[in-house]
């Protein structure tokens, strides 16, 4: 029986299907409010699924340049580490896998879909691939710096007796104890560092450096096509609902209602939330930022937002 | 019989190496043979030892030639292995035996391998009996052994580039470390008359730490930092590395810079008691963090396969000694982890490099490319070490560094200290480049383009392989096995580092220590709580039952029918441009792959490019004024 459920967990909810199609409708929502945004009609919020589905009957062309195995591997290898990944992340009281994977090793697993991409890319041989890997990787490097200062604030935070803790469960507790991260003012600025980091780790529009598609024909996706392109589209989509999802945990937690379905609408209202303030905003309002000075905008003003709010935690607000 | 076994190990070593010089010159047969018998008798000896020592807990003391301490005073030269010291072996022995046998095949090119063999085992023998040994001058004389075994060895492809230089600068900035170790054994000695570390350990507990003392510790812990390659004494080491044949850069990365780690957490925590000062364990974590950004930072702008390991392997030290500089026991066990897994996965490293240069005859990255489809093993060999090194999970890199972070900043929380929440940052984001600086060797030698020369590249052969699978697998086991790993290897290990009291009755007699007025208690407790959770095995069937699931279902769908394949026809108008000019002088060869981050980071770059000059002269200078600032800390807040 608990293998059924463990399996149910793994496959269904919050596993795998969840994940595709709340990912899926997100990438809709964002394409539909950029679109709104822009005075454009935009397309319907299930276009993801279409295109998805419409990926996955295409040919399948591998490069002759490509490293063969490796090409076809990785795009997997990504979809299934984000989905694991979602076992791990609290539903508020809820974690279909507690116990397994704290904060830190979600700071790594979050890194290996990011590798995926990149080793796909490098793999497929094509020049285009290079600049993009070598732009994805200096995203990476941008990115991380202010996300693990948030995270250590979390951690600090939410440890009851002056000590540290890295378990989602304990800073679920605390939030259900003393209301949510975001209501206590201190941890606003790592809030905001964190909403300003989802975008560039998605990779969506005004850090998409790594992709830029008007540049340099998708990066490291230039030689993919068929299903294994629509892989990477499905990881993309659930990469926005993991990082809504961990921001929901991360900030917004507490003890919820109890009942799970209501615990899981919230937590779909609220990753709806965060994606049109996090994603499609800054979507509609900038153009792409160059890849210098997105490393600049990390590394200053991002990253000085989080340590405000490192310090302030370690002074005891 | 079973307590002779430390001191046959080393002298198995020894006899080894006189024994190729006697009979190895002539024929190859005899020469390979010796060398692997000679390296395999070891490591089945050290093996033999871990049941005793790691599992029941018991310290051997050796006394050779039974020259038993006297009332009390230890005159006669003694070996001690207690758990750290057997934790270092087996390290030692591994690394020896895998290196002997890639060595094979890796060297068949080279002419004089009676004399490559010959040094080899003699540098073995030198780290084996440096952390088998319980008496400082004894220490001494094994650190001068592997300096000059690795200083020819550095130099023996003299045909290659910079090999004679490399040599040179490792000679001058090892032969300063050795004389700095050589003055404080002296100054040591004239204190406390003895040599014994068990006997100094007791003596300077009991009469508390002198100026004269104190100055002598620092010159030994300048001197074994030299062997360890910590920042500042550093740069010889990526030259060294860069030129040795592969097989010796990875006993040098696996076994030689441990040797000067072991050397100073015997000396700190043991010898000299000094852990327990937050002075000492500022001055230890701030060397520490600078060696491993520094190192990182260095390792992303190189261009040479090799060189780049270099700086990784420094950096990598760099962890070790961070978390050994917490002083507490996770520290303690996450400075441990991460030495066995550096040793795994570096060694590993530099043998994918070796194999890179054995098929290719290059270790340069803008000139190699494409060798994945050459090379399938070595690619998903490489791909092991290299995210072992990178810290993702599953692999054996995170687990270490996972502790390490934890053990940061609990002593952040503990002491109320900022500084060290800073150093967890630090140690997060090392992580992430050396992550980055291994993307760029994976996209510049075996993904990408195949490049010129790269043709006619064909896989190792099987005896070179099998080592490097060999390590590959131990990567994932040490990995996945977290628990294992630290009740019978780590734990007892760090144990062993902290317990001064066991250390000194094992060698002195039991007692010994109380008759001089020491506290049977130890400094430190091994009771640790994790504050975060992570079970590599439960990720691992998770994932592997989501793959399978996934694979079963695209299976289905794609039966029909599998990708097309047209061949290529060799014209050049199939070729690669980007931008106008041909792929390999667009900005994604191997040095221009992190402009964006370079570009920002452009003075700090400038900066280190002009202190790593090259010039030995810098680095003995550096060496000197690292070692002063070193002093005038002990003396000023010890």
């Amino acid at each position: 029986m608990q293998i059924l459920l463990d399996l149910f967990y793994v496959l269904i909810f919050p596993g795998f299907l969840f994940c595709a199609v709340v990912g899926l409708l997100l990438a809709g929502i964002d394409r539909k409010i950029v679109a709104r945004m822009q005075k454009r009609m935009g397309p319907p919020i299930v276009q993801p699924f279409y295109d998805f589905f419409k990926l996955l009957g295409k040919e399948t062309i591998i490069p002759h340049a490509a490293s063969r195995g490796v090409f076809i591997a990785a795009p997997l290898l990504g979809l299934v580490s984000l989905v694991v990944m979602a076992l791990f992340i609290p539903v508020f009281g809820f974690t279909a896998f507690s116990g397994v994977a704290d904060l830190i090793v979600i700071l790594y697993l979050l890194t290996i879909p990011a590798a995926a991409i990149i080793v796909g890319g490098a793999a497929s041989g094509s020049p285009y691939a290079g600049v993009g890997i070598s732009r994805e990787m200096v995203a990476i490097v941008a990115y991380e710096l202010p996300l693990i200062i948030v995270l250590l604030t979390v951690g600090k935070k939410a440890a009851l007796d002056g000590g540290i803790t890295f378990s989602f469960t304990e800073i679920q507790a605390y939030q259900a104890e003393f209301g949510s991260m975001l209501s206590h003012w201190s941890m606003i600025p790592a809030a905001v560092a964190m909403l300003l980091v989802i975008p560039s780790e998605v990779g969506s529009h005004p850090f998409d450096v790594a992709e830029a598609e008007t540049e340099i024909c998708e990066g490291p996706l230039v030689e993919y096509s068929g299903s294994l392109l629509g892989i990477y589209k499905l990881n993309h989509a659930i990469k926005m609902f993991i990082l809504t999802a961990l921001f929901a945990a991360l900030f917004l937690g507490g003890a919820g209602s109890g009942i799970l379905i209501v615990d899981v609408l919230l937590l779909l209202l609220i990753c709806t939330v965060v994606t049109i303030l996090s994603m499609s905003l800054p979507h509609a309002i900038s153009a792409r930022l160059k890849v210098e000075k997105m490393f600049k905008f990390y590394w200053t003003l991002v990253t000085v937002l989080a340590v405000i709010s490192l310090v302030l935690v370690w002074m005891g607000f | 019989m079973i307590q002779h076994f430390p001191i046959l190990s080393i002298m198995s070593l020894f006899l080894g190496s006189f024994l190729i010089v006697i009979f190895g010159g002539k024929n190859r047969f005899i020469r390979n043979s010796l060398a692997v018998l000679f390296s395999a008798i070891p490591l089945v000896l050290i093996c033999c030892l871990i049941k005793p020592i790691l599992i029941d807990g018991e310290i051997f003391s050796y006394w050779m030639g039974d020259w038993e301490p006297v009332s009390g005073f230890a005159i006669g030269i003694g070996l001690e292995v207690d758990a750290l010291s057997l934790f270092f072996a087996l390290l030692v022995v591994l690394t020896i035996f895998l290196a002997a046998v890639f060595s094979l095949k890796y060297m068949s090119r080279d002419d004089a391998l009676d004399k490559y063999y010959t040094l080899f085992l003699m540098l073995g023998g030198g780290v084996l009996g440096l952390v088998l040994s319980g008496d400082l001058f004894n220490m001494y004389i094994m650190v001068e052994i592997l300096t000059f075994a690795s200083v020819a060895l550095t130099a023996f492809r003299n045909w290659g580039k910079g090999s004679l230089e490399a040599a040179f600068k490792y000679l001058v900035v090892g032969s300063i470390g050795s004389a700095f170790i050589l003055t404080g054994v002296i100054l040591i000695y004239a204190q406390v008359h003895t040599l014994s570390l068990a006997q100094i350990s007791a003596l300077l507990a009991t009469e508390g730490l002198t100026p004269a003392t104190i100055f002598g510790f620092a010159l030994l812990f300048a001197g074994y930092a030299t062997k360890a390659y910590i920042v500042p004494f550093h740069p010889v080491a990526a030259d060294a590395y860069m030129t040795a044949p592969s097989s010796i850069s990875m006993v040098f990365s696996g076994m030689v810079n441990k040797a000067g780690i072991y050397g100073m957490i015997r000396l700190v925590y043991m010898v000299f008691q000094a852990m327990s000062q937050s002075a000492m364990q500022y001055i230890i974590v701030i060397l520490g963090c600078l060696t491993m950004f520094i190192g990182v930072t260095m390792a992303l702008s190189q261009h040479d396969f090799k060189r780049l390991l270099a700086f990784h392997s420094i950096s990598q030290i760099g962890y070790v000694l961070t978390a050994v500089g917490l002083a507490t026991a996770l520290g303690i066990s996450g400075g441990l982890y991460h030495a066995l897994n550096h040793t795994l996965f570096k060694g590993l490293l530099f043998l994918c490099a070796g194999a890179v240069f054995y098929s290719v005859g290059s270790t340069d990255l803008d000139k190699l490319g494409g060798l994945a489809k050459k090379m399938p093993q070595t690619t998903i060999i490489f791909l092991i070490g290299a995210f072992s090194i990178s810290g993702l999970p599953p692999f054996n890199g995170f687990m270490s560094k996972w502790m390490i972070y934890q053990a940061a900043y609990e002593k952040a929380a503990l002491e109320g200290s900022f500084f060290y929440a800073l150093v967890t940052i630090v140690g997060l984001l090392v992580s992430v480049l050396t992550l980055a600086s291994f993307i760029k060797v994976t996209q510049s030698v075996f993904f990408g383009q195949l490049a010129p020369g790269c043709e006619k590249a064909k896989e190792v052969p099987f005896s070179m392989r099998w080592p490097m699978w060999l390590m590959a697998i131990l990567c994932v086991l040490t990995g996945l096995f977290p628990g294992f790993v630290n009740r019978y290897l780590v734990v007892p290990a760090s144990a062993a580092a902290i317990d001064t009291t066991g250390y000194i009755d094992a060698m002195m007699g039991a007692g010994y220590g109380q008759q001089l007025g020491l506290s049977p208690e130890t400094a430190l407790s091994l009771e640790y709580e994790l504050t975060g959770y992570w079970d590599p095995i439960a990720w691992l069937v998770l994932f592997v039952v989501l793959l399978a699931g996934l694979m079963i279902s695209l299976g289905l769908g794609k039966a029909s029918r599998g990708p097309v394949r047209r061949p290529v026809p060799a014209d050049p108008k199939y070729d690669t441009f980007f931008g106008g000019e041909a792929s390999q002088h667009s900005h994604v060869g191997g040095s221009d792959l992190f402009w964006g981050l370079k570009h920002n980071l452009r003075h700090y770059f400038r900066f280190m490019h002009s202190m790593h000059s090259g010039v030995v002269n810098d680095y003995a200078l550096w060496t000197v004024a690292g070692t002063a600032v070193i002093i005038l800390f002990m003396i000023l807040f010890l």
